[in-house]
């Protein structure tokens, strides 16, 4: 029974989000109404203001919000009556913690599961003791920027979804507050810096993350999972490409959500700041399961992946296995793998 | 005890703003702010009604649900009362809200916002001030229900339209004026507010 | 510093009891439900409310602990509804307001202007020291150096030009003592050129109803209006101009479900909550009122007793009636005859019927005509002089009721006494100074006894040939006390003029547009006075009604009272011994309450005789008691009286005369508030009586029309054995050697009027009113084409009356008319252009727009315009357009409000605003840091040429504007 019940609500749920889409487009009262003009007094002079006088509940049928006019400038106050806010709090009370809860820890689970069943990734050949470039120190600066900002970002988002059940009664109200503000202005300043980093990412790495033919290969062969052999791939391989343009897409949804939300009715009504939150709230979700994939990938996961963005080179035979496609092309251009200096010469 | 509501009559609103300068005296509240206002439908047009708005202290308040450090609360008068001491302004009462009435001062050069500011129904504020104390005052306004009246804006209504008071009182003096006077264009908000309308 | 939330939920949760003793003494039931906005009623069955955390405190801004609040009460100072403020003042600070729920006109309600005029006290927008212009910089002078001055610049205009140089332009928003002072000290300086605000509000209405019945005034009241079951208001918006009067209007509709009509050109807020709206084309109110007339006539729905009984010359009027037939009302006014037969059958049937209006009406070149007609269908329907009907006339400002009555007029002394001689004397005697020296004060005798130059003319009187203007010189000197310059039509011309001047004197609480509008370098003074919460005094509201108001606190900053500025000006000129005779002077200051007693000494003719500040106070405490529909006191120490004893209130203080809460009421007895219509025109005309005919006050005497009361007719009856020896005494010395003569109006002991009325005769006889006044320019009312019209096709049939000399200026109307039409003016400027209130400010706005909480509200100036109108010019909602009038080449730069509030074809803009002039913002001419918080394009920059005949009443309801998108 509790069961159908929580189903139902998810349903529910469901309606809840298209129902504050809806009320994005709204109509004020005054622009449909139903009495006639002041020409048609010409045909029926009897005009009663009284027996057409506006109703609630009729514009409320109507339109998802009831709206008129103001004598102060403030636009945003001409909203009279927008039930939609009652929607969206239970979207963000009801809704979102589980959604967030079941995301992040489906993700954690799921690693979880992959460790277990296949334990950290070796180079199956071994360490040659050569070593290649692969990240330069601009890269590498413009990940860990990202990177850095957006672990900042989520964990002050986080603490404006579960701060209050998780850390409020741990420290206490006041020092919740004084926390939580700090976090605002953080994540609200942090922003930026993260807006900064998926710029440059994005302008450094797009061209190398056009999807290839060889990539649909390495997807059906589960990037090595499935088969014997380890596919090949460039620079970057197809899972790579899809954090990537997660990242690129997703970073762009959450700054632009976002920043409607810091910029409160610049742009948008408090409809579309309902819906923006939303949608912020909902990708900072997937955004986090994500990244904690990336994260896993490149540390816990795959011996020799962390030394890429870590050092900026990475071990030759890791980089044959991984990204052969890359080495042929990088040696072709005559970058060969250097020796490392600490090791001992081959010859 | 009694569940403090406010009623606005619109078949008797005439968009006189009494209510609005009301607040602004009483609360001595700055300019930008509009803790109560008047939103008029239909502008101009036979049918026009005047709907005096502000924090309609909801049943179940929204505001106080999805604040994400709980400084808002309802008392037990059902008066929804917040305290600025812990508010981050962050502006998720203003989107909950079905009714506008959360407002922020505007900090800094982009749109940050301040602590939340909204009608207090002049009943203080949900600090630790002293209730009635000067502190309580400057933070939030005036105290009157602890003086044993009514919000200004619904005492000073030019037409008694805007009504004030326990919900069952204002209730029936709804009704009875719409039995009265055979109209009514219906308790505007309650329905959202307080998931109840006024039968007639 | 870290408190647990928990704690805080806890003493929350808890407050109660955190409270000792908290629900005694808290709030009880009826005073709950007083503040829950009703009179308790049927809810008697209700459950007690339980107070629970309630406890009763004094102050509303929590008062320093251990200091005493005071409560003071005083009044509005916007609207004429005379609205009680009750201020809560602690250490000389006013530091709240409260509802003031014992007044019967308010019951603690309050509009937007009202409910914030503690800022006007605290703003700092207010003009806090004295300054003058030199070479065109603000100079800040003392009040010494300022008195000095001017008085000097005077003295000498005075030598050079003679006294009717200097224009004495009072305001409404003096106290009635203040006003009566201001009026005796200008007959001292020696010239009729007082004017006030009411010429530009009321004068028609002043003219018109005095001369069909003989006083000038709303006949009942706002509260009465609860008793009518039809509600006709036209020409008037009482939502924005007297919000707290609708809740009578409203509440009377609800319990009666009356009829309420609005006839508007505007679908205005009032109309809103109308259930009949019929529009109309401005300037059209004769021909709409004639084609009401037309179907009441057709259908013998007159009230034919009523008007063979207290009615001459209707038939006259039935011969105009008859040529409004509904397809030439249609014609004229565009409102469809099926309409107007509704509208007139309600009327006509539904009675008590009552017509309100408002400036709709007046200010127009017809306005006194238009107050005729109205009158007219107020008579024919037998709707005047009962309970629930009348001519319910909303006056402007808070005291232009009693500025009126009192003189600041320039047609009068106080009180209607006129400008002859007799009156003159009248008021020598009452100022206890010789007749002589007042005459040796003017330039002659004629000019002592001519009506002054109206005050929207008194540029005209700077700037025109000194031939063509009714006295010795120009006008070389105004003296502008409380008075906006923006309210006045035809600003270009006035600016103009402005800068003709020698001395401009402003004397105001905010600087004004008279400070800012022209290029003026020298010559000029901005001096503070006080707001009225800074004085005290009475002050009589619309319905007649006089209250009592006191400080709320001293005059800030370098204020002064008005009383205590016009007396330093006496000084000055050397006439304050004859100003304050017989009152006592403290510090520089009158005492209200001795302006108030020699008012009552010489307030015969209207009756402002009872009203002694003894029971104005007396009511003020005990403002509870009075009823809410009829006003009337059932008990305590006021018990009988009206609330605000309403003029008339006969005989001296001693005689409990009630007031007359209702005018002409010929259902109750004189001592108890009846009357009759005045017999002021005469007994006979061409051989028909002007004399009621069977109808009398309830228990007189005289059980038929009489004529007003004088020594020769208490002979005649034989009561003037009735008179007590003081009074016969009186009787004498004011008589000489005609005791005959002395009347019920000039006798000062009330001798008369206390044997009129102990015989149940109202002191002014018992007369029919007339549906004809032969002594107007249109004895029956006759519609006439607005002066620039949107219907030159009109003007052959309707034109406006030939030119003419009026009030010592020439009124070139019909020329301007006749030009307009062969120049086809209105083909270059299509829309009607009217004007009126917002709700959120007042008057020429200033002062309101200075209010902090008030400007935020309204911070544009604004045209409305149909949507028609603008499409077809490419006009959005909310964009600059520039609206261009049909004279002196002007322009606005106002934002444009598309709505179909407005008809196609008009356009509407309020009053209000100032300090832009064709386009410039001028905010850097205010004296620096007073400028208002909101400036604008005034009106009556776009308004035109246009006077009514009577009483100079400026036309600024009609007019042809263009507008254009920018």
């Amino acid at each position: 029974m509790s069961a159908l019940s929580t189903r139902l609500r998810h349903a529910l749920g469901t309606l809840v989000l298209l129902g504050i889409i809806a009320s994005a487009v709204p109509a004020s009262a005054q622009q449909a109404a139903p009495p006639p003009p002041a020409q048609s007094s010409q045909s029926s002079p009897l005009i009663d203001p009284d027996a057409l006088a506006v109703n609630e509940q009729t514009l409320l049928g109507d339109f998802s919000r009831v709206e008129g006019s103001i004598l102060i400038p403030n636009t945003r106050e001409r909203v009279l009556i927008q039930p939609a806010g009652r929607l969206w709090d239970y979207f963000h009370e009801v809704l979102l913690r589980p959604i967030a809860l079941i995301v992040i820890f489906g993700m954690v689970a799921l690693l979880a599961i992959a460790y277990l069943a296949m334990g950290r990734l070796r180079i199956s050949a071994g360490r040659s003791g050569k070593r290649m470039q692969r990240f330069s120190a601009f890269e590498r600066f413009s990940h860990w920027l990202t990177a850095t900002s957006f672990i900042v970002l989520a964990l002050t988002g986080l603490n404006i979804t579960f701060g209050k059940v998780a850390l409020r009664p741990l420290i206490g109200p006041d020092a919740f507050s004084t926390v939580s503000q700090y976090a605002k202005y953080i994540h609200n300043y942090v922003s930026f810096a993260f807006v900064a980093g998926l710029v440059l990412i994005a302008a450094m790495w797009m061209k190398q993350n056009i999807p290839r033919k060889m990539d649909i290969t390495w997807l059906k062969e589960g990037g090595g999972l499935i088969g014997s052999k380890h596919p090949t791939a460039g620079r970057f391989n197809a899972g790579q490409k899809m954090i990537f343009w997660f990242v690129v897409g997703a970073g762009a949804a959450a700054a632009i959500s976002g920043y409607l939300l810091i910029f409160p009715f610049y742009v948008t009504n408090i409809a579309g700041m309902q819906v923006a939150q939303v949608v912020h709230s909902l990708l900072a979700a997937a955004f986090v399961a994500v990244i904690l994939a990336h994260i896993y990938i490149g540390t816990l996961g795959m011996e020799g992946a962390f030394e890429a963005m870590g050092t900026g080179s990475v071990d030759f035979n890791w980089a044959k296995q991984h990204h052969r496609a890359w080495v042929e092309e990088e040696v072709a251009k005559g970058h060969l793998p250097q020796p490392t200096l600490s090791a001992t010469p081959a010859e | 005890m009694a569940r403090m509501k406010f009623l606005c009559d619109a078949d008797r609103c005439i968009e006189c703003n009494a209510c609005v300068t009301a607040c602004k005296n009483e609360n001595e509240v700055p300019w930008g702010i509009n803790r109560r206002r008047v939103v008029t439908l239909n502008d101009g047009k036979p049918g026009e009604r005047s709907v005096s708005m502000a924090c309609m202290h909801c049943t179940d308040a929204p505001c106080a649900a999805v604040c994400p450090v709980s400084c808002i609360l309802s008392t037990d008068e059902g008066v929804v009362l917040h305290s600025k001491d812990l508010c981050i302004g962050c502006g998720y009462c203003f989107y909950a809200c079905p009714f506008g009435a959360p407002q922020y001062p505007q900090l800094g050069n982009f749109g940050s916002r301040g602590k939340m500011d909204k009608c207090t129904y002049c009943a203080g504020g949900g600090g630790t001030e002293v209730p009635g104390s000067i502190e309580e005052y400057r933070k939030y306004g005036a105290n009157r229900l602890l003086e044993g009246k009514l919000p200004l804006c619904a005492e000073m209504c030019s037409t008694k339209s805007l009504l004030a008071g326990d919900s069952e009182i204002i209730a029936q003096i709804y009704k009875e004026r719409v039995l009265t006077r055979g109209y009514g264009s219906g308790a505007w908000g309650w329905r959202t507010a307080y998931r109840e309308s006024i039968a007639i | 510093m870290l408190i647990k939330r928990e704690q805080v939920e806890r003493r929350r949760g808890s407050l109660a009891g955190a409270l000792p003793g908290s629900t005694s003494g808290g709030l009880d039931r009826r005073s709950f439900l007083r503040r829950s906005g009703l009179a308790a009623g049927g809810l008697a069955a209700l459950g007690t409310f339980s107070p629970g955390m309630l406890r009763t405190t004094q102050a509303g801004p929590p008062p320093t602990p251990g200091v005493p609040v005071e409560r003071r009460k005083n009044i509005c100072t916007h609207c004429s509804v005379g609205c009680t403020v009750t201020a809560e003042v602690q250490n000389g600070v006013w530091i709240g307001q409260e509802p003031s729920w014992d007044s019967p006109i308010n019951r603690g309600s309050h509009c937007s202007k009202g409910a914030s005029v503690r800022e006007l006290v605290h703003g700092d927008r207010r003009v806090k020291y004295p300054m003058k212009l030199v070479d065109g910089n603000w100079t800040r002078i003392s009040w010494d150096m300022a008195i000095d001055e001017i008085g000097n610049t005077l003295a000498a205009i005075r030598e050079k030009s003679g006294p009717d140089s200097v224009y004495w332009l009072g305001s409404t928003k003096f106290s009635n003592e203040a006003g009566y002072l201001f009026r005796k000290f200008v007959a001292f300086w020696g010239t009729n050129n007082v004017d006030c605000q009411a010429r530009i509000c009321h004068s028609t209405t002043v003219a018109g109803v005095a001369n069909t019945w003989g006083y000038g005034a709303m006949t009942n009241s706002f509260n009465d209006i609860r008793r009518s079951k039809t509600l006709l208001i036209m020409g008037g918006n009482p939502a924005e101009a007297h919000p707290v009067s609708l809740q009578h209007l409203l509440e009377g509709k609800e319990l009666n479900r009356a009829n309420f009509i609005v006839i508007d050109p505007r679908m205005t807020r009032t109309a809103a909550h109308a259930n009949d709206y019929v529009r109309i084309r401005p300037g059209t109110d004769i021909a709409a009122i004639w084609g009401m007339l037309w179907h009441i006539f057709q259908n013998g729905w007159e009230d034919k007793e009523f008007i063979s009984q207290r009615v001459y010359g209707m038939d006259e009027t039935r011969k105009e009636v008859a040529k409004w037939t509904p397809d030439e009302v249609e014609r004229v006014t565009g409102i469809p005859g099926e309409q107007l037969r509704r509208v007139a059958e309600k009327f006509a049937k539904d009675r008590p019927s009552t017509l309100i209006w408002a400036m709709g009406q007046t200010q127009h070149t017809v306005g006194t005509a238009n107050v005729r007609a109205s009158c007219t269908l107020l008579l024919a329907t037998g709707n005047v002089g009962g309970f629930g009907n009348g001519a319910n006339i909303f006056r402007g400002h808070d005291n232009v009721q009693g500025t009126t009555d009192l003189g600041l007029d320039v047609t009068s002394l106080p009180l209607y006494y006129g400008l002859d001689e007799g009156a003159w004397r009248h008021w020598c005697r009452v100022w206890g100074v010789d007749y002589a020296w007042v005459q040796s004060r003017f330039a002659s005798k004629q000019l002592m006894e001519a009506p002054g130059i109206a005050a929207p003319r008194w540029f005209d009187a700077t700037m025109l040939a000194k031939s063509s203007i009714g006295q010795s010189d120009n006008l070389r000197a105004m003296m502008v006390f409380g008075h906006n310059g923006n309210t006045i039509t035809r600003m270009p011309e006035a600016v103009k003029g402005i800068e003709a001047l020698e001395l401009l004197v402003i004397v105001d609480t905010v600087p004004t547009n008279w400070s800012s509008v022209s290029q003026r370098k020298n010559g000029t003074y901005l001096l503070p006075c006080g707001t009225q919460f800074e004085s005290s005094g009475s002050r009589t509201n619309s319905n007649r009604a006089l209250q009592w108001y006191d400080q709320v606190v001293q005059p800030i900053f370098e204020s002064k009272e008005d009383q205590e500025i016009v007396y330093l000006f006496a000084k000055k000129l050397g006439v304050a011994d004859q100003l304050c005779k017989n009152i006592a002077v403290e510090t520089n200051r009158p005492l209200p309450e001795d302006l108030l007693r020699e008012i009552n000494r010489g307030g015969w003719s209207t009756g402002y005789s009872g009203q002694s500040p003894e029971r104005l106070k007396r009511q003020r405490d005990h403002q509870g008691d009075f009823d809410l529909v009829s006003l009337r006191a059932k008990d305590g120490p006021c018990a009988g009286e009206y609330y605000g004893l309403p003029w008339p209130c006969w005989g001296t203080p001693d005689l409990n005369h009630p007031g007359t809460a209702i005018l002409y009421n010929n259902h109750l007895h004189v001592k108890d508030g009846g009357g009759a219509f005045r017999a002021r025109f005469g007994v006979e005309r061409n051989g028909a009586t002007l004399l009621a005919e069977g109808s009398y006050p309830l228990g007189s005497d005289i059980k038929d029309g009489y004529p007003e009361f004088t020594m020769a007719v208490l002979k005649k009856l034989g009561w003037d054995s009735e008179l007590t020896t003081p009074e016969m005494t009186v009787i004498r010395e004011v008589g000489g050697n005609n005791i005959d003569a002395v009347s019920w109006s000039t006798d000062l002991s009330g001798g008369i009027q206390r044997v009129a009325l102990a015989h149940g005769c109202i002191p002014y006889g018992n007369a029919k009113a007339r549906a004809v006044a032969w002594n107007l320019p249109d004895p029956v009312p006759v519609h006439r084409e607005p002066i620039y019209t949107p219907r030159p096709d009109l003007v052959a049939k309707y034109p406006t009356l030939p030119d003419a000399t009026q009030l010592r200026v020439p009124n070139i109307g019909f020329t301007v008319q006749k030009a307009a039409v062969d120049q086809k003016v209105a083909n270059r400027f299509p829309l009607i252009l009217t004007s009126g209130r917002l709700v959120d400010y007042e008057g020429g706005g200033d002062e309101t727009r200075a209010n902090i909480w008030l400007a935020e509200l309204r911070q544009d100036m604004f045209v409305e315009i149909s949507p028609a109108d603008a499409q077809a010019r490419g006009i959005s909602n909310g964009s600059w357009v520039w609206v261009t009038g049909a004279e002196n080449s002007s322009k606005a730069r106002v934002k444009a409000l598309v709505t179909e509030r407005v008809g196609k074809g008009v356009a509407f803009m309020p009053f209000h605003f100032s300090g832009w002039f064709q386009g410039v913002d001028q905010r850097d001419r205010f004296p620096q840091g007073i400028d208002p918080y909101v400036l604008g394009e005034a009106v009556n920059s776009i308004t035109t040429y246009g006077y009514d005949p009577v009483t100079n009443m400026p036309e600024s309801k009609v007019t042809l504007c263009q507008i254009t998108a920018i």
